[in-house]
């Protein structure tokens, strides 16, 4: 690195942190009291010197006089890399499939709990992935078929005492028939219009589940909710056993997540794939291929919403009471985060994102009233440092600005 | 008749501050095609930075009049820097990746933000020192306070400054060449990241006015204030045609009168429904808004 | 695929480490020393839109356990894990898990309604004592849960006690609700839009707003043109009252309002200013002069401040518990379930004295907000104004 780059970089870290402070100050200093400024000059050091303390090591990275250490590092690297492409994809499958199949005997419950949520998140990742990674239609109230879903099912329950298994099929309908209801007005907005009017969507159906008191019983939400039965043998012959135990839970929702993985996967690989693609790519192009975009784009939305509704069954049978809380906007903008973070349009990106950002607030449960600073932080950090996501989905074909 | 007036001066005070946060999100939308999430939280931002500075103006004796205009300057130029140096941060190094890896940074930042006025200010409310403007008067049986008339002259003035200086002005002709061609306008000298950063200044001032205005007509401000008020304006701003100045204003406006009036006529807990419902349908009929101009096929 | 399969693979295993060595090492710890003091969570919501009256719930177990560490004696030292359920079911349960994973023996939790009711079934499959300080609706502890106890009063009661203030003492024919579509506040106006027609007053109307909504002014406007005797406010913490309050005076609404427990906050009067004076609302019968109260106010002001609206109950289910677990020698889940309906003492709030389905009893008076302060006006059990 040049004395000038050098130079440039300490520049810019002076300047930011002159400006950080600038910011900082008011909030803290100005009192009627009077004017203060140690405890925000406490706060200021502190993240003066490490910020400080990162730039010099990067310099220094920079500079080549960590190679030292780097390079045996990054050799190990690819020799790792190297012994791993070796290893054929199957074998990872299964260690990944050994894995989560054990998770639930080598963990404690709370753990269990955050799998079965980083589990229903994938869902929903999933199948948000299938409108807005692959067929490219920005949505901001996906966590309305959530909602839908896991309504059905706690209505179903609730007064015809129908079991989850059976429930299951219909929430994933129901949702479908939302997914079109919502999808149809929205067919001739592009781009951000369509955020927005599929965002008011969310919020209509929260707000109708959170004042059709008489559907809904709207805040108060619905008690009492079957948790799903298995028919098994017992001492007093064949019964239908409640399964309430949080392995058990687990167990459901990673076979719902794995159903949903080789859904996406199938739906990703065939014609209809193929035509999401197209209409992502070059609406106007794919209409004079022959693409009917109307019909791919319902299909999408209704695809998506089923994936959904499926998740919200389940959360209703876990869960054993819903209310309109667990439906807001932001849940809908945290999925979507998943989505973007993992790499749209990637199956394996989307499990990662939902993996980061549902376990990462656990994880920092530990930092108290700072987690979901740090999780902001850590939230745009990873967009910056990952641009296209934590796994980019590989495109099909060559695009025409790649020849270029 | 006396209801209907009085329900006409709540639309437009609520309007008005609808229009002054829907600017802000029209007008980075109109420049780098963003829907900037963090926007509500400057908004929050602009309101707390309204009572630390009133409260200490006023406990150094000056008079209202004084304190809530050095407040106000101040305020925004505070909100300026703080969206200029989240755009530096979060926005401007991804200015070339996917629009929505710049929508999930600046949703990161919107919860960064709002945790971190969190963390300074506390999770209780903070009050605004005293009425600074009070009393009112009566028109036609609808009670007008002057704080409604404040709220409703800063933000005429604000937005007739604004027109002058995106029309007339050789800044705002370069603000409208940068958002029609960014590569053509540096082209012809326009430094463009300069521009967009100005954008931002222009922007946060306006939604800072907003929050020092809203938390002195309600009293208190909190940290998570600009959620709400950030998805109405974000609505006004599509509704009256995203990118469009003159749109975000009839926008605030209008979405500001339909929760009003819905509340006041038909029913107040489905009104929100309503504001959605006309929203989606004037989209159905006019898929680019009321003032929008046509946009070109842009993709997520 | 494969890198990413590596990168799962990965994670997984250190998934596996961070969850699973970390339990391991939890059983270690226990096996080399049984019952190293008491540990209780709290679980109340700590950031979002509540997050005032989570802390003060957290704060207030924090005093209670200031104030008993020194007398638990071998069966100490206490120790307070606070966990953030954001008033979120999901986060609420998974915070609950966590407790039961950290080995907490009692809850004191949580705030919402929608949060208590989800998180208590892990918390008493689990034998866990949960002991609500704030959730006032009637099925957190009419669904039969074997370890539920609740320390502040029941929204059914304080209905009563609103609409007998409204007829004997404020003479009202007409009544008009608003209330922010909450459990617990339409609960509460939906219970008194119920027996205001038995108790004579004619219901003018029942509006909703939504929660974080800070513009009432059209709802306002509907009040001030039906003119009703009460005004009846509903909602779910002071934050929002506060705006209510200042909007109901610059319409120039001059009717008397009444409020509920949740308003309780000395925020109000700081927020709302001279639009909360002459505000009634309903509230359990707190002695201020007790000493009891007055070791809590010390301590809680001497820490964190002004005690919010929950404080006081959060500080007396701490200790209503710990007196049990000391009764009980031990922390063992049934016998102190049995020691905690033993439990008589005068704490904080009210003579704690738990019922056989874990409720506590209300007593609901109005106070009167006056001179910036809540004052005791009237007892609903005699028909009586509070002497000065």
């Amino acid at each position: 690195m040049t004395i000038r780059e050098s130079k440039k970089l300490w520049l810019g870290y002076g300047l930011a942190m002159v400006w950080f402070y600038v910011l900082l100050w008011p909030l803290l200093g100005i009192k009627p009291e009077g004017l203060e400024f140690a405890s925000s000059f406490a706060i200021w050091a502190k993240v003066a010197v490490s910020a400080g303390i990162l730039l010099a090591l990067y310099q220094i990275k920079r500079g080549g006089w960590l190679d030292f250490a780097l390079r045996p590092a990054q050799a190990l690297r690819e020799t790792a890399a190297s012994a791993t492409a070796k290893v054929p994809t199957w074998i990872w499958l299964v260690l990944v499939a050994a894995g989560a199949l054990a998770f639930p005997f080598v963990t404690e419950r709370y753990a269990h709990d955050v799998a079965i949520s980083v589990l229903v998140y994938i869902c929903l990742g999933l199948g948000l992935n299938v409108v807005v990674g692959m067929a490219g239609l920005l949505d901001l109230g996906y966590i309305a078929f959530y909602g839908v879903g896991a309504y059905t099912y706690a209505l179903l329950s609730v007064h015809y005492g129908l079991s989850f298994w059976l429930s299951l099929p219909i929430a994933g309908c129901f949702s479908a028939i939302a997914g079109c209801f919502i999808g149809y007005p929205t067919l001739r907005m592009r781009g951000d219009y369509l955020a927005i009017v599929t965002l008011g969507f969310g919020e209509i159906v929260r707000i109708v589940l959170n004042n059709w008191m008489s559907l809904t019983n709207g805040p108060n939400g619905i008690l009492g909710i079957q948790p799903p039965g298995v028919y098994w043998w017992t001492d007093v012959g064949f019964k239908v056993i409640p399964l309430t135990g949080l392995e058990q839970f687990y167990y459901i929702i990673l076979g719902l997540a794995v159903f949903t993985v080789v859904a996406v996967y199938r739906i990703n690989t065939s014609r209809i794939g193929r035509a999401f693609e197209a209409v992502r790519e070059d609406q106007t192009a794919a209409e004079l291929m022959g693409v009917n975009t109307l019909r791919i784009k319902l299909l999408a939305y209704a695809m998506g919403a089923v994936f959904g509704g499926l998740a919200g069954a389940f959360f209703a049978a876990r869960m054993r009471f819903i209310s309109p809380e667990s439906f807001t906007f932001i849940e809908s903008a945290m999925v979507l985060a998943m989505v973007v973070l993992g790499g749209m349009g990637s199956i394996p990106g989307v499990i990662l994102g939902s993996l980061a950002l549902i376990a990462l607030p656990e994880v920092f449960r530990g930092f108290e009233l700072y987690r979901m600073l740090v999780f902001g932080g850590v939230m745009a950090i990873m967009m910056l440092v990952r641009p296209k996501g934590l796994w980019p989905a590989k495109r099909m074909g060559v695009r025409s600005e790649e020849k270029e | 008749m006396e209801f209907f007036f009085q329900q006409l001066v709540n639309g437009i005070t609520l309007g008005g501050v609808y229009a002054l946060v829907a600017l802000g999100y029209t007008m980075v939308y109109g420049i780098i095609q963003l829907i900037n999430f963090a926007h509500g939280e400057i908004y929050a931002a602009g309101g707390y930075m309204g009572v630390i500075l009133i409260s200490w103006l006023v406990s150094q004796g000056y008079p209202p009049f004084v304190c809530l205009s050095v407040a106000l300057v101040l305020a925004m130029g505070y909100c300026a820097l703080l969206a200029m140096a989240v755009e530096k941060l979060a926005y401007k190094p991804l200015r070339n990746s996917s629009r929505l890896s710049v929508l999930l940074s600046a949703l990161g930042m919107s919860i960064f933000l709002q945790n971190g006025l969190m963390l300074t200010q506390g999770v209780y409310d903070r009050a605004y020192p005293g009425e600074m403007v009070q009393g009112g008067f009566e028109i036609g049986g609808a009670v007008v306070s002057y704080m409604q008339v404040v709220i409703v002259g800063i933000t005429a003035f604000l937005l007739i400054a604004l027109n002058v200086l995106v029309f007339k002005t050789r800044i705002g002709k370069a603000m409208r060449a940068t958002a029609q061609d960014k590569t053509m306008s540096a082209l012809v000298g326009i430094n463009s990241s300069r521009i967009i950063s100005l954008t931002f200044a222009i922007g946060a001032g306006l939604a800072c006015a907003a929050g020092i205005m809203v938390g002195m007509y309600y009293g208190s401000v909190r940290y998570d204030m600009g959620f709400v008020p950030g998805i109405k304006a974000f609505s006004a701003a599509v509704l009256g045609g995203i990118g469009n100045i003159t749109g975000a204003m009839l926008g605030g406006l209008i979405i500001g009168m339909i929760e009003v009036f819905a509340a006041g006529y038909i029913s107040s807990e489905y009104k929100d429904v309503f504001a959605f419902i006309i929203l989606i349908a004037v989209l159905y009929f006019m898929p680019t808004g009321i003032m929008g101009e046509n946009v070109d096929d842009t993709r997520v | 695929m494969k890198r990413a399969l590596t990168l799962i693979s990965t994670l997984l295993l250190v998934a596996f480490m961070a969850f699973g060595c970390g339990g391991e090492k939890k059983d270690e710890k226990k096996a080399e020393a049984p019952k190293a003091g008491i540990k209780i969570g709290t679980l109340s919501p700590l950031t979002g839109q509540y997050a005032a009256d989570g802390n003060d719930i957290k704060n207030g177990v924090l005093a209670a356990v200031e104030v008993m560490n020194a007398e638990m004696g071998p069966l100490g030292p206490v120790t307070v894990q606070a966990e953030d359920d954001a008033c979120d079911p999901r986060q609420a349960v998974a915070a609950a898990n966590k407790l039961i994973s950290e080995k907490v023996t009692a809850v004191v939790g949580a705030y919402c309604s929608s949060a208590t009711i989800p998180a208590s079934e892990p918390l008493m499959a689990a034998k866990i004592l949960m002991i609500t300080p704030a959730s006032t609706n009637e099925k957190v502890t009419e669904s039969g849960l074997k370890y539920m106890f609740r320390t502040c009063g029941r929204d059914d009661d304080q209905s009563k006690a609103a609409v007998k203030f409204a007829v004997e003492h404020l003479k009202a024919k007409t009544i008009y609700l608003v209330d922010d579509k909450t459990t617990y506040s339409q609960g509460l106006a939906d219970s008194v839009e119920k027996l205001a027609p038995g108790a004579g007053i004619k219901v003018l109307g029942h509006e909703h707003v939504n929660q974080g909504d800070k513009d009432y002014s059209a709802v306002l406007t509907k009040v001030k043109a039906a003119k009703p005797d009460v005004f009846y406010v509903s909602l779910q913490n002071s934050a929002s009252a506060a705006p209510m309050l200042i909007q109901v005076a610059r319409l120039g609404i001059k009717t008397k309002i009444l409020a509920q427990d949740a308003v309780y906050h000395p925020q109000l009067m700081e927020l709302a200013k001279d639009a909360a004076e002459g505000v009634y609302l309903t509230f359990g019968y707190t002695d201020k002069e007790t000493p009891a109260y007055k070791q809590f106010y010390d301590t809680y002001k001497a820490k964190f401040g002004e005690p919010g609206a929950y404080s006081a109950y959060a500080y007396d289910s701490a200790l209503a518990y710990l007196k049990a677990v000391k009764a009980a020698g031990g922390t063992d889940a049934d016998k102190v379930n049995a020691e905690m309906r033993k439990v008589d003492f005068a704490g904080a709030s009210k003579q704690i004295k738990y019922k056989e389905n874990g409720d506590s009893g209300s007593n609901y008076v109005i106070q009167v907000v006056k001179g910036g302060k809540f004052e005791n006006f009237w007892n609903p059990e005699n028909g009586q104004l509070f002497s000065k």
